[in-house]
């Protein structure tokens, strides 16, 4: 028995391992021989293992024996394992671990654009700095005209970029061409986008040398990313001094719905704040907007969006020929915009993406005791296809397909025409190494209306010269149908630029630098004279835009400057000679700077602008547009106090344009005769915007 | 006959005494873990916390608390990390082994609650671009606290969360201090913890309460 019992004892020790253990030590680094810090090491399926100290060095004793697996692995590297033979004594291990790539070590194409997104890193704006942005009420297109390559535009709607016309702007919607994103054009001012920037969760604005996946724009795309699922059921009240808002958003499991609906009169503030502009019926508003989003599955995303609005106003504007009988403008516009989009990943190397948009513009009225109606009518379908073939390297391709009609009556007299504009393109993002990527995109167009194809090249370099600093190259040839007004008159070519840029991109610890020259070279553009429009017209545009963000230095504050220079000319439209278009200013600057301070519970934007006078055709100088406007100035100031009312969280919002009173003019307007002149400025010198935006029923601000 | 009764018994005793051993290895394993996250202070010495318990979950591939201390272990390791790319790094793998330690224990209110505190902190990073994970982390915490009401730590953590937000969001310390005397009241109910469950928070929660009045 008790010889037994010795045996049992000796059994369990020994499965209590008594016996001599192995001591494992050694060294953890990259293929370059960089220690690894905090890596863990351990024998497999066992609780034996250690951590590197700062040299890469480890060491820990192991009481398993034979071939055993030993894995490795560290924050920001990837895992490895091997097999070890483990006999007692020191087992000495020399492991080798590779860095994993990260989106910040790799490169990517930033010639031309900026991304403004709230997931993604070459982020630049984010929606909510949309809202903010002092002189802009949250406007995205007035925002986006503190970049650098846009121009400040105040009497006509749209863009101007790069010394291109609004109409070398187009705006996409979740990839889907939008045919009127601006509230309608009155005489000498610019009209707020159709659009709230809450909509949005990524904004992509390239100045220049776009992707293929776009066209018909010559000089810039801007690319709005709509919202996924919201985040929970809320209600929203605005209360505006231009009007109110109602909104309400429903979560349910794997879908959202939203409704909003809104109703702006300009009647009140007008009335405070004297307006130059003789109004007859101040604007007025209203419309609604539905949003549903549903998760088909993990990965599927199914949109649909509505918006539908009508808006009415009429104004006199003042004849300088006969000062008694002034000119009467009267508009009525009905919009409708929807849009539908589908994206699924089939497996894990394709993405599917379709889309289906629509959208209906009507103005009618009086204009000069005449009456106008004018309607805009488009229907687009788009698939894309993307194949992640690489762990980098994308190939997308995709078709779509788009009608455009109008017709428009003036008097008696009307006109029509449609077009089918069909295009296919594909594009491969090409990473030779993470640090050097070439994108190369080919996009083709066919209209049925000018029964005219285009071809168009796109390539980008990209190359990551350091952790935080990168540069590229960019060409790309862009092509646009000519604007709707020459169209409708008889088929034509289609309008053409070539885009040639470099940049210089510093990003990191708070701050973004960027640094971008570009030559532009329009040809075929539309010229009107005496004679019916023909593509003879031409032009360039050069320059060098420069970009600084900083959101460290100063405490609780943001800011960003942006400086572009602009020497351009052309010669189109109605234009005599080559000249410097009046929507080009030679020097341009914004500074925004932000602040939110703690105490007061308030957030404090200010804007400044410059720039520089502007061309104007004066009928008495022989030379055509080279008389030059004094210099534009702006300085813009946000509050918006933070807190509750009703215990509901409550923004209340004031916004102040041109606080010291410039006295800005955009150009002259002159008689026949060339006797008469007047200046074009803003409706009025200052002005003032106050809100009150609730949410009832949460903490954050949701709209 | 004898002997083979012998030799099944001594069988049964040799595989009992086997596990009884992986047992117990498990318990010192994680008493030996939880020893050295006490004695952390750097980000080096709370990876190296959060390293063990990854190792032991590797093997106790069952049990919801290695994964659990791995996650708050890396979390407290972001926490002490100045640089924001690192910080991210560690709390995206504490988000992993919180998702780890969740579908093992579900309906768990001490997971629930490092869920919302990891949450709160990935917000903090870049509060403006990530509004959306500020009402994430009060649904976790919020959560939390429905599924255990005598939990002092969602409180606590709540607490935290909302002394570090400015007023103007909802924060501040006036309205921290009612969360934070709640989890105080419900530390000092707490009797006995069980061995190896969680128990930390209330010196910090008595640390902010002073700091509240």
């Amino acid at each position: 028995m008790k010889t037994y019992l010795t045996l049992l004892l000796l059994l369990i020790c020994g499965t209590c391992s008594l016996a001599q253990d192995t001591r494992i030590t050694g060294t953890i680094k990259t293929a370059k021989g960089v220690a690894i810090p905090n890596a863990s090491i351990a024998v497999k399926n066992t609780f034996d293992g250690a951590s590197s100290d700062s040299t890469g060095r480890f060491s820990f004793n192991t009481s398993e024996k034979g071939k055993q697996v030993i894995t490795f692995s560290a924050i920001g590297f990837g895992a490895d394992s091997l097999q070890a033979d483990l006999a007692g004594g020191t087992h000495e291990l020399k492991l080798v671990l590779d860095e994993k790539l990260t989106e910040l070590d790799v490169v990517s194409i930033t010639a031309g654009t900026f991304e403004a997104g709230d997931n993604k890193k070459n982020v630049v704006l984010n929606s909510l700095d949309v809202a903010t942005t002092a002189g802009a009420t949250a406007d995205i297109f007035a925002a986006l005209q503190t970049l650098p390559g846009t121009q400040t535009s105040f009497s006509e709607n749209g863009l101007f970029v790069r010394g291109g016309a609004a109409a070398e702007t187009k705006t996409f919607f979740d990839g889907m061409l939008v045919k009127s994103p601006f509230n309608t054009q009155v005489p000498d001012q610019a009209s707020r986008g159709r659009f709230s920037p809450f909509l949005f969760k990524g904004t992509s604005f390239s100045a220049g040398a776009y992707s293929a996946q776009y066209g018909q724009a010559l000089s810039s795309a801007l690319v709005l990313e709509s919202k996924d699922l919201a985040e929970k059921t809320t209600t929203g009240v605005s209360l505006l001094s231009a009007g109110l808002g109602l909104d309400h958003t429903q979560r349910f499991k794997n879908s959202s719905l939203a409704a909003e609906t809104f109703y702006y009169n300009l009647r009140p503030a007008f009335t405070i704040i004297k307006q130059k502009t003789d109004w007859d019926k101040m604007p007025e508003q209203y419309g609604g907007t539905l949003n549903y989003k549903l998760n088909t599955s993990e990965t599927g995303m199914f949109k649909a969006f509505a918006q539908l609005s009508r808006s009415v106003l009429s104004l006199y504007t003042s004849n300088l020929d006969d000062p008694a009988a002034k000119k009467y403008f009267d508009n009525d516009n009905k919009n409708v915009y929807l849009n539908s989009t589908y994206q699924e990943y089939l497996g894990s190397k394709w993405k599917l993406q379709g889309g289906v948009a629509y959208s209906s513009n009507h103005d009618e009225g009086l204009q000069s005791a005449e009456n106008y109606t004018r309607t805009d009518r488009n229907l687009q379908g788009r698939v894309t296809v993307t194949n992640y073939t690489g762990s980098l390297s994308t190939i997308k391709a995709g078709v779509e397909t788009m009608y455009t009609g109008r017709n428009e009556g003036l008097g008696g007299r009307s006109h029509k025409y449609h077009d089918q504009l069909s295009a296919a393109f594909a594009e491969t993002d090409l990473f030779f190494t993470p640090k050097l990527v070439a994108r190369l995109g080919l996009r083709t167009e066919y209209s049925s209306y000018m029964q005219l194809f285009n071809l168009a090249p796109r390539t980008s370099l990209g190359y990551k010269t350091g952790a935080h600093s990168q540069v590229s190259v960019a060409y790309g040839r862009f092509y646009q149908n000519p604007e709707d007004d020459y169209l409708i008159l008889q088929p034509l070519d289609f309008e053409q630029a070539d885009h040639y840029l470099a940049n210089y991109q510093y990003m990191g610890n708070g701050r973004i630098f960027r640094a971008e020259a570009y030559y532009k070279n329009y040809d075929r553009l539309v010229k009107t004279g005496s004679t019916l429009p023909e593509n003879t017209g031409d032009g360039y545009a050069k320059g060098i835009d420069l970009f600084w963000r900083d959101k460290k230095t100063l405490k609780n504050s943001d800011y960003w400057i942006s400086y572009s220079f602009l020497d351009t000319r052309r010669n189109f439209r109605d234009y005599p000679i080559s000249a410097t278009p009046p929507f080009a200013a030679k020097h341009t600057m914004s500074v925004v700077y932000k602040k939110f301070i703690d105490k007061l519970q308030t957030q404090l934007s200010t804007t400044y602008t410059f720039a520089s006078g502007r061309t104007y055709v004066n009928p008495n100088n022989a030379a055509y547009l080279a008389d030059k406007t004094r210099a534009f100035n702006n300085l813009s100031l946000t509050a918006s106090y933070l807190t509750h009312i009703l215990r509901q969280f409550t923004v209340v919002y004031v916004a102040a344009n041109n606080v010291p009173g410039f006295r800005n003019v955009y150009g002259y307007q002159y008689s026949a005769n060339g006797q008469m002149r007047k200046a074009i400025g803003p409706p009025a010198r200052r002005d003032l915007f106050i809100g009150l935006l609730m949410t009832l029923g949460d903490n954050t601000f949701v709209r | 006959m004898k002997t083979l009764k012998f030799t099944f018994t001594l069988l049964m005793i040799t595989m009992a005494a086997t596990v009884f051993a992986q047992g117990g290895k498990y318990e010192t394993a994680m008493q030996k873990a939880l020893a050295s996250l006490d004695s952390a202070e750097t980000s080096a010495g709370f990876i190296g916390t959060a390293n063990q318990f990854e190792r032991i979950s590797a093997v106790a591939a069952k049990e919801w608390l290695p994964a659990y201390y791995a996650a708050y272990s890396n979390l407290l390791a972001g926490l002490v990390t100045a640089d924001n790319r690192q910080k991210d790094q560690l709390l995206d793998k504490a988000l992993l082994e919180i998702g780890q330690a969740e579908t093992l224990s579900p309906d768990n209110s001490e997971i629930w609650t490092v869920k919302g505190y990891v949450q709160f902190m990935k917000m903090s990073i870049d509060p403006m671009s990530r509004m959306a994970l500020m009402s994430a982390a009060n649904t976790s915490l919020e959560k939390a606290k429905t599924l255990d009401p005598a939990n002092p730590r969602p409180w606590f953590v709540q607490g935290q969360n909302t002394f570090y937000t400015p007023e103007a969001f909802g924060g501040g310390k006036k309205a921290a201090k009612t969360m934070l005397e709640n989890a105080g009241a419900k530390y000092a109910a707490v009797k006995t913890t069980a061995a190896l469950m969680p128990a930390w928070g209330e010196k910090r929660c008595l640390t902010l309460l002073s700091q509240c009045k």
